[in-house]
């Protein structure tokens, strides 16, 4: 299996290609699969047909995850058409419809990298609509107005629907330029808007991977070894033969990059619960390896101990950080530390898999469809043309589905027996073996000079390599992890040293809804909040100081555009909204934390308000969130997913930790593998900034700030917590 | 293999199940019921929460042989088409993100009400503390609860 996917090529291409896939693609299919009633139709892109029943079906190719994607992008199409919003369908793009890369899903990229695309496609089936109309009045297209899916004669006042247009329109050759609205015109984009399936969800209608029957589909469950790289030897599965309804068990071979599999057994039965009861009795011996008495504890000491020493990659380097550390007498050196995370979606890993001599065919949730059909195709020995993908809704993705780990097991499974077979992971399986956010531990220096302007940062991360686990031990890009750290440190310090190191350990990693720029922006805001406090500045006004008076630049290595004083301004509106500058109730304390997800070309900050009831026991008052990332598509999905991410951070700042021992993980369900519940939650408020700018991305920007802003009101109240979950210092909260 | 006979959503259906068979597996796998939703099989999450007799229970607990004559509710049956206030309060706080875990929440809610007219916010602190949402919505879930609280107290 050698198919790779780079994370970092895939944020930077698919950025650059944003506007650009476009026209070319433009094929008017008129007629093509007439609906029951409709006799006329016109596609004028994949993404969005109309018919004259007056349906306009908007196909979305990104997935859906729960982000909105499924809202988001059909209103953007409906903007450019001016459409009636009640006119829109949206279906789920079907695999293969659509070019590559277009169904990919994940760093906060859906609405940023397809806008201009999805404008131009709903400006062009409008311009064909209105030319249809033109021609019928006999009159020119400028003369024409659209709104709410209705074509007016400015000079005679005629209407006419645009159902009545589709057949003429059809025949139309489809425009190559057309004209895109100025977004101060827009009158969709901008209203909260409901999902698109809320109706589904709240009858129990929407279908999941999980949800998926195939005729004649059998289900699996797997019994894997319980660490990664070990074998199997042999098992017996003659007791699983007294349990009604098992068939059968196949072994799984394990795997390594791209997709590591633990090796495994999987049990075959014809319904689920006969397949985990069969399993409860099946006997299996593994050979372990050597690689299976390593723990988390033993791997914090190893990171502590290569944090003293020279990065073993130097990422980004200005002037001399070192030495002007040296020379310095004002200065800090701290170490932060967080550990392995699991995702934990709600719908638990499941695929579905049938698989033939020469095709193959698979049902499920993907975040990167084409990196899973691609590399099951290959690991099938099937030619691509022939393997079928079809995307589902998924319950929670969060970055746990751009890995297929669970997707090639079920290829795998099918490709021994003759049917179709749905592979179900229980939430053991799931929290035991997840692609975890990698434990990190951050060495922080920095030095400022007798005025208290900062002179040297050096900043050491140390972590276990997701790269190593996608592209293997040759991997290229093992310090890719420096997101929002290295030269996109918004910080301005004329000394600047920042690297990385990698520590093994076998255990699978991978990527977790924001993963570097959540794991960077502790230590990040931290240490500026330590700084200020070492200079007895106000920690506001110190951040404030450094970011307002440095213009926009382009990042040095990472090409990003970055706005130091957009960081300000959502710095300021979180105070504001939290009441910074007020009186300060007895024992209440806050604090702040604002940074730029780069990649998504967004900028967050959280205000967090703590009670302070006895040494490291506190309440949470209050957390405000404050965010830009420019113009807002749709309110109530922005207002959302800042909600989510912010309770998704809470959960990592006070709770969450995966712990190993003998290469094993300890927790096995949600009762250890600790996340916020509903009466844990705090009074939590969105805010966002009105801007014009083109639109970033938001499923990310409301997690890394959280658990910063919530270290620094600790840290006001008199103790700092430098290690997530702060409940492993002994901070205890009500 | 036994048969059992279940009432659900006001329908008679029959199931030829294991005795041990949670009603999860039955709902989902044999009577083609997929709104009730798999999230750990151990009541650690309240995503299969169903209600029975009014009671919310976690239907991954439940074995097929204990259903007896039960009134069985799952979120097909709450209502014909999405109108219980309950839907209509998600509805209009637009709750939802993934919505995986909302047909458990929403379940527990009806059960919530079944219990008090007027619940207090340790009440539904205390009903609502074991249904996991892991997109993080638990803000609206509130909203939504006191939205339709103040509804059918009209």
């Amino acid at each position: 299996m050698k198919t790779r996917f780079d994370r970092r090529n895939f944020i930077k291409i698919s950025s650059a290609a944003g506007g650009s896939l476009i026209l070319g693609m433009l094929l008017p299919t008129a007629c093509k699969e007439p609906e029951a009633v409709a006799t006329c139709s016109f596609q004028p892109h994949p993404i969005l047909k109309i018919d004259n029943t007056g349906k306009i079906t908007v196909y979305v190719a990104r997935q859906e995850i729960g982000q909105g994607v499924n809202t988001s992008i059909p209103m953007i199409v409906a903007e450019e058409l001016d459409a009636d919003w009640k006119n829109i369908a949206v279906e789920i793009a079907a695999y293969g419809t659509m070019q590559p890369g277009d169904h990919d899903t994940g760093g906060s990229q859906s609405v940023l990298l397809d806008y201009e695309k999805l404008r131009k496609a709903g400006a062009t089936a409008k311009a064909m609509l209105v030319n249809a109309a033109a021609a019928k009045w006999k009159t020119t297209a400028t003369a024409c107005a659209t709104e709410a899916s209705m074509v007016t004669n400015s000079n005679s006042k005629e209407t006419i629907a645009y159902s009545e247009l589709v057949c003429d329109a059809a025949k139309l050759a489809v425009p190559k330029d057309v004209t895109l609205k100025s977004p101060k015109n827009y009158t969709l984009i901008g209203k909260a808007t409901k999902k698109s399936n809320i109706k589904d969800i709240l009858t129990g209608k929407a279908i999941y991977g999980i949800d998926v029957k195939v005729p004649g589909m059998v289900y699996a469950v797997i019994e894997r070894c319980p660490v990664l790289k070990g074998k199997l030897v042999k098992f017996d599965d003659s007791a699983c033969k007294q349990v009604g309804g098992f068939i059968q068990c196949v072994t799984v071979a394990s795997s390594a990059a791209p997709m590591h599999l633990h090796a495994g057994v999987a049990v075959i039965a014809n319904n689920i619960w006969s397949a985990l009861q069969a399993r409860k009795v099946l006997k299996v011996e593994w050979d372990e390896g050597t690689e299976n008495t390593d723990s988390t504890e033993a791997l914090f000491t190893r990171f502590a101990a290569k944090s003293t020493g020279k990065p073993t990659y130097e990422v980004f380097k200005k002037g001399n950080a070192p030495a002007a550390q040296k020379a310095a007498t004002n200065k800090i050196d701290v170490t932060y530390t967080a550990p392995f995370l699991a995702h934990g979606t709600m719908e638990p890993m499941n695929f579905i898999a049938a698989v033939t001599k020469d095709s193959c065919e698979l049902w499920g949730g993907l975040q990167l469809p084409d990196w899973a059909t691609n590399t099951i195709a290959e690991d099938l020995g099937i030619k691509k043309e022939k393997v079928k993908t079809n995307l589902t809704l998924m319950g929670g993705g969060f970055g746990r589905r751009l890995h297929f780990d669970y997707a090639l097991e079920a290829a795998r499974i099918a490709k021994q027996i003759d049917k179709p077979v749905k592979l179900i992971w229980d939430r053991t399986d799931d929290i035991r073996n997840d692609t975890y956010r990698p434990a990190n531990l951050h060495r922080m220096q920095a030095a400022w000079d007798a005025d208290g302007k900062l002179q040297a940062w050096q900043h050491h991360h140390v972590a276990t390599s997701i790269a190593i686990m996608t592209d293997g031990p040759e991997a290229k890009n093992v310090p890719e992890m420096l997101g929002g750290a290295s030269s996109d440190l918004w910080y301005d310090v004329p000394n600047v040293h920042t690297g990385y190191s990698h520590v093994d350990f076998n255990l699978q990693r991978g990527w977790v809804r924001a993963v570097e720029i959540c794991v960077n922006t502790l230590p990040v805001e931290c240490l500026i909040d330590e700084i200020a406090t070492a200079q007895q500045k106000e920690p506001l006004a110190f951040r404030l100081s450094l970011l307002e008076n440095r213009p926009a630049y382009e990042t040095e290595i990472t090409k990003f555009r970055q706005d130091p004083n957009r960081i300000a301004n959502v710095l300021k509106l979180a105070a504001e909204k939290i009441g910074w500058s007020e009186p300060r109730k007895p024992n209440h304390f806050m604090g702040i934390a604002g940074h730029h997800f780069t990649f998504a070309k967004a900028y967050g900050a959280h205000a967090i308000e703590i009670e302070l009831i006895a040494p490291k026991k506190f309440r949470i008052v209050r957390i405000v969130a404050a965010v830009d990332c420019g113009i807002v598509i749709n309110p109530d999905g922005l207002k959302n997913q800042m909600e989510g991410g912010t309770v998704f951070a809470l959960s990592q700042a006070l709770m969450s930790e995966i712990n190993v021992e003998n290469n094993r993980v300890v927790e096995d369900s949600f009762f250890n593998y600790k996340i916020m519940h509903f009466n844990e939650m705090p009074p939590l408020e969105i805010h966002y900034v009105e801007s014009q700018e083109d639109p970033g991305g938001i499923g990310e920007v409301g997690l890394p700030t959280v658990a910063p802003a919530l270290c620094n009101a600790l840290a006001a109240a008199g103790s700092r917590p430098r290690t997530l979950p702060i409940k492993k210092e002994g901070f205890e909260w009500v | 293999m036994p048969q059992y006979k279940l009432t659900v959503n006001n329908k008679e259906f029959t199931a030829n199940a294991d005795a041990e068979m949670p009603l999860l597996w039955v709902l989902r796998d044999l009577l083609d019921l997929t709104g009730t939703k798999y999230g750990c099989g151990v009541a650690s999450c309240g995503a299969c929460t169903v209600l029975v007799d009014d009671v919310p229970v976690r239907s991954c607990q439940l074995q097929v042989q204990n259903c007896g004559s039960a009134k069985i509710t799952t979120i097909e049956g709450l209502s014909e088409d999405g109108t219980h206030p309950i839907q209509q309060a998600w509805e209009k706080v637009s709750v939802p993100q993934c919505g995986y875990c909302q047909a458990g929440q929403i379940m527990n809610v009806a059960g919530l009400l079944k219990k008090y007219k007027q619940p207090t916010e340790e009440q539904i602190n205390e009903m609502m503390a074991g249904n996991l949402c892991r997109c993080g919505t638990y803000t609206r879930i509130r909203e939504a609860i006191h939205s339709v609280i103040e509804e059918v107290n009209k």
